[in-house]
């Protein structure tokens, strides 16, 4: 590299930005978490409307299919229903209780 | 572990949806990326506006990059198609670039003149030549890198750079042997 190159590379030197930049770093992920959140909504929405106009369109069926299988199946739901909710409450201490857990 | 391998782990990470190793990348891939845009348009507020619109579109193209491919290069060829891309719409912010300018650190008399007939000669050059030389000449990429940022053949980012390189030097009145 000649005398007049190194000449040439000490001048651009001056505009180089900092190795380190928080401020800068901070900025373009603050961007790309909005971005993500925005298409994660976006995926949302689009998943919440197509499940609810398959429901729609089905509904005519499903309904009286619901209505005969619930009369016999109630009981068995509301009993894992309960048996669900008490897991959730519960399951730390249950674990703990059983020695599952420190 | 060497940048190269190191550069390919946050990249596969990033590809799995890594937050964390998106950003490490932004961090490593900064400085170079800014120092290219400066050169490339000339001030700093839209060189870092841009700077920051290229992260954002390499986050959302992320899954493309190839294995084993160089991740500055890649970045500076986003960054690179973004400024010709603003540099032909009109009614750019100068007001802001102007502020900026002003913030900028003031180097010694004869160097700042110096740094002013490098800006001046820089901003003669073809938008091409321009970012061959800020690639080349100031941010030491190879001459196949270069060509690969650019997506320009070999010979022609070699004469680009011959090219620039005479008229900064003349420029500069520096007698080139």
């Amino acid at each position: 590299m000649t005398e007049a190159d190194n000449r040439l590379k000490s001048l651009f030197a001056l505009d180089e930005p900092p190795p380190r930049d928080a401020v800068f770093s901070t900025a373009v992920m603050e961007k790309v978490m909005r971005r993500r959140f925005q298409e994660d909504v976006a995926l949302l929405s689009v998943a919440s409307v197509a499940g609810g106009g398959a429901l729609w369109a089905v509904w005519p069926t499903l309904q009286p299919a619901l209505v005969a299988v619930s009369q016999g199946l109630a009981p068995a739901l509301g009993a894992l229903a309960l048996a669900a909710c008490a897991a959730v409450i519960l399951g730390g201490r249950a674990r703990t209780a059983l020695g599952l857990e420190a | 572990m060497s940048p190269a391998s190191l550069d390919e782990e946050l990249v596969a990470a990033a590809q799995g949806g890594s937050t964390e190793a998106f950003s490490r990348l932004v961090e490593r891939h900064q400085q170079a990326l800014r120092g290219f845009l400066r050169r490339a348009c000339g001030d700093w507020a839209t060189a870092d506006d841009l700077a920051q619109e290229t992260f954002l579109a390499a986050w959302s193209r992320i899954g493309r990059l190839r294995a084993g491919a160089s991740v500055r290069a890649w970045l500076c060829g986003i960054g690179y198609n973004k400024h010709l891309t603003a540099a032909r719409s009109a009614g750019r912010e100068r007001a802001r670039a102007q502020r900026y300018e002003e913030d900028r650190p003031m180097a010694s008399e004869a160097r700042h003149e110096d740094r002013l007939a490098l800006e001046a000669a820089m901003a003669e050059l073809p938008a091409e030549q321009r970012a061959c030389v800020a690639l080349c000449l100031a941010a030491d990429f190879s001459h196949a890198e270069a060509a690969e940022a650019l997506d320009m053949p070999l010979g022609t980012v070699k004469s680009h750079i011959s090219r620039g390189r005479a008229r900064l030097m003349q420029a500069l009145g520096v007698c080139d042997d």
